[in-house]
C-alpha cells in the first residue's frame, strides 16, 4: 500500500488526472451527442440501454488508448529519470514495484469508468428518461469495463516495462483501440482472442438488428459471468508473465 | 546547416526500430479494408474507389494521424532524455535548423508511408480481383494527404517539443482525430488539420475537392504550416528549457 502511496506521489504535478478527464470529456461528449441525435430522430429509443450500448461501443475505441496512455505516462517516468536502479537499491523487491505500478494505473483508469458510471447517469437525469436509474445495469457496466481493463492495463504495462521506446507501447494501444471498435464486426472465433474486444463483449446491453430497427437487448448476467472470470484469469496470466519478464530483465 | 541537422535527425533514428510502426500500421489498415471490402462486395460496387473507401477511412482517418503523432513524439523525445536539450541547444546550429529538420525527416518517412501504402492498396486490389485502372484522382489523394500530414506533423511536433511526456501528445492527437471529424460533419473541415487530411486523401467522400475548395485547402495548410513552425521555433529561442 506504502508503494502504491508513493506511485501516486510522483504522479503529481504530471497532470495526468487532467489528461483523463479531457481525454473523457472528448469521448462522453461524442457518445452524448450521438445518444442525443438518436433521441431527436427516434423518441422512442430514449432509454438507458441505447445510453450504456453507445459508451460501450465508444470506450472499445477510447479505454485501450487511454490505459496505453496512462500506462505509459507511469512507467516511462522510471524510463526517462533512469530511476530504475535507484528504485531497486531501497531494498524494494521488483515484483512489488511492478505491482505497485498495476494497482496505480488500475486505480487510476478505473476512476475513469466511474466518472463515465455518473455522466451517464447525469445525462439520463438531464433528458428526463422515465425508468428511474438503472444502477445495477450501470454497476454490470462498470465491472465488465474493470475486468477488461485490468486485463489490457497488465499486457501494456508488460510492453511499456519491457521496451524504453514508448512508441511500441503506444501503437499496441492503437491496434488495441481500433480492434476495439471494430470487434463486433469480426466472427465470434476471432473476436474471442483479442482482449479489446470485451469492452463491448461485456457491456450489459448489447444490439441486435434483428428487425429493420436497432433494437437493445440487456444481456444475461450468468451467460456473462464465465467469460468474466477467464477474462480475469487471462489478465492474470499476463500480469504475471509480465512481472516474472520485466523482474529477470536488467535495468 | 540545415542539410547537417537533417543528417544528424536521420542517424539518431538508427537502431529505433521505428519502421516497425512505419510497417505495421499501414497494413493493418489495408488487411482490416479488404476484409471489409471482401465481406461487403454486394454493396460496394465501384472497384477501386469502393476499396478506397474502405482501406483509407481506416489508415487517413485513424493510423495516419496517430502514426505521425508516434513519429513526432520518438522525434522529441530523444531530446527530453538524457539531458540532450543542453546538449543540443549548445550545437552551432540555428533553432530554426533544429525544428526543421525534424519535421523534414517526418515529412520524408511520411513519403515512404505513403508509398508503401498505395503498393498496398494495389496488391489488396489485386487480390481481390479488381482489373479496371487505377483512379485517375489516385496521385492527388496522395500528395494532398501528405501535404496535410505535414500540417498535422507541424502541430505534433510543436506539441511534442513543449510536453515532455511521450504519451500525452498521442493522445491529444487522437482527441483531434475526433474534433476534426466533428469538423468535417459541421462542414468546416478546411478549418482544422485533421479534416484537411480527412478531405484531402477523399477519405470520407471520393467526390474530390471542388475548385472553390482546392486552393482554400492549400492555403489553409500551408497558413498553418507556417504559423505553428514559425510559433515553435520562435519558442524554442525565447524560452528556457529544463533538461
Amino acid at each position: 500500500m506504502g508503494l502504491v502511496g508513493l506511485e501516486l506521489y510522483k504522479l503529481r504535478r504530471k497532470r495526468l488526472f487532467l489528461m483523463v478527464i479531457l481525454f473523457l470529456a472528448v469521448e462522453i461528449g461524442w457518445a452524448f451527442s450521438a445518444t442525443s441525435i438518436s433521441i431527436s430522430r427516434n423518441p422512442g429509443s430514449a432509454g438507458w440501454e441505447a445510453l450504456i450500448a453507445m459508451m460501450s461501443s465508444m470506450n472499445g475505441l477510447f479505454l485501450p488508448i487511454l490505459t496505453a496512455v496512462c500506462v505509459s505516462r507511469i512507467c516511462d517516468m522510471e524510463h526517462k529519470g533512469n530511476t530504475w536502479k535507484l528504485l531497486l537499491t531501497l531494498s524494494v523487491r521488483r515484483g512489488a514495484l511492478y505491482a505497485a505500478k498495476y494497482v496505480t494505473a488500475t486505480l487510476v483508469v478505473s476512476l475513469a469508468c466511474l466518472i463515465q458510471a455518473v455522466a451517464i447517469a447525469g445525462f439520463g437525469f438531464m433528458k428526463g428518461f422515465e425508468q428511474p436509474v438503472p444502477v445495477l445495469l450501470l454497476l454490470r457496466f462498470l465491472l465488465g469495463l474493470v475486468i477488461t481493463n485490468m486485463g489490457v492495463i497488465a499486457l501494456q504495462q508488460w510492453a511499456s516495462m519491457a521496451a524504453k521506446n514508448q512508441a511500441f507501447a503506444l501503437a499496441l494501444g492503437m491496434v488495441g483501440g481500433f480492434i476495439g471498435v471494430a470487434a463486433d464486426l469480426f466472427p465470434q472465433g476471432i473476436r474471442r482472442i483479442f482482449i479489446w474486444s470485451y469492452y463491448t463483449g461485456l457491456s450489459p446491453v448489447t444490439q441486435s438488428y434483428a428487425s429493420a430497427h436497432i433494437q437493445f437487448v440487456v444481456r444475461d448476467m450468468g451467460s456473462l459471468l464465465p467469460v468474466m472470470v477467464a477474462l480475469t484469469a487471462v489478465g492474470m496470466v499476463v500480469y504475471l508473465a509480465g512481472s516474472v519478464y520485466v523482474s529477470r530483465q536488467e535495468t | 546547416m540545415l542539410g547537417r541537422c537533417i543528417s544528424a535527425e536521420w542517424m539518431k533514428l538508427r537502431h529505433s526500430h521505428l519502421w516497425t510502426i512505419l510497417v505495421v500500421l499501414p497494413v493493418i489498415s489495408v488487411l482490416i479494408g479488404c476484409a471489409n471490402y471482401y465481406m461487403n462486395q454486394g454493396v460496394l460496387t465501384k472497384e477501386w474507389y469502393s476499396l478506397w473507401s474502405q482501406v483509407g477511412l481506416f489508415y487517413g482517418e485513424f493510423f495516419l494521424p496517430i502514426l505521425i503523432a508516434i513519429c513526432c513524439a520518438y522525434i522529441w523525445r530523444l531530446e527530453h532524455l538524457n539531458k540532450n536539450w543542453n546538449m543540443i541547444l549548445a550545437a552551432p546550429v540555428p533553432a530554426a535548423g533544429i525544428f526543421l529538420a525534424k519535421w523534414i525527416v517526418v515529412g520524408v518517412l511520411l513519403i515512404l508511408v505513403q508509398a508503401f501504402f498505395v503498393l498496398l492498396y494495389f496488391i489488396g486490389g489485386k487480390t481481390l480481383g479488381l482489373n479496371a485502372g487505377l483512379p485517375q484522382e489516385l496521385p492527388g489523394w496522395l500528395l494532398r494527404g501528405w501535404i496535410a500530414g505535414l500540417t498535422i506533423s507541424s502541430v505534433q511536433l510543436a506539441l511534442s517539443m513543449r510536453i515532455r511526456s511521450f504519451a500525452v501528445p498521442v493522445g491529444m492527437g487522437l482527441c483531434a482525430i475526433f474534433i476534426g471529424l466533428g469538423m468535417y460533419v459541421a462542414r468546416l473541415g478546411l478549418f482544422f488539420p485533421h479534416s484537411l487530411l480527412t478531405m484531402g486523401m477523399g477519405v470520407l467522400s471520393q467526390t474530390g475537392l471542388s475548385t472553390e475548395e482546392n486552393p482554400v485547402f492549400w492555403l489553409m495548410n500551408i497558413l498553418y504550416i507556417g504559423v505553428i513552425n514559425t510559433g515553435a521555433i520562435w519558442r524554442m529561442r525565447k524560452h528556457d528549457r529544463v533538461a
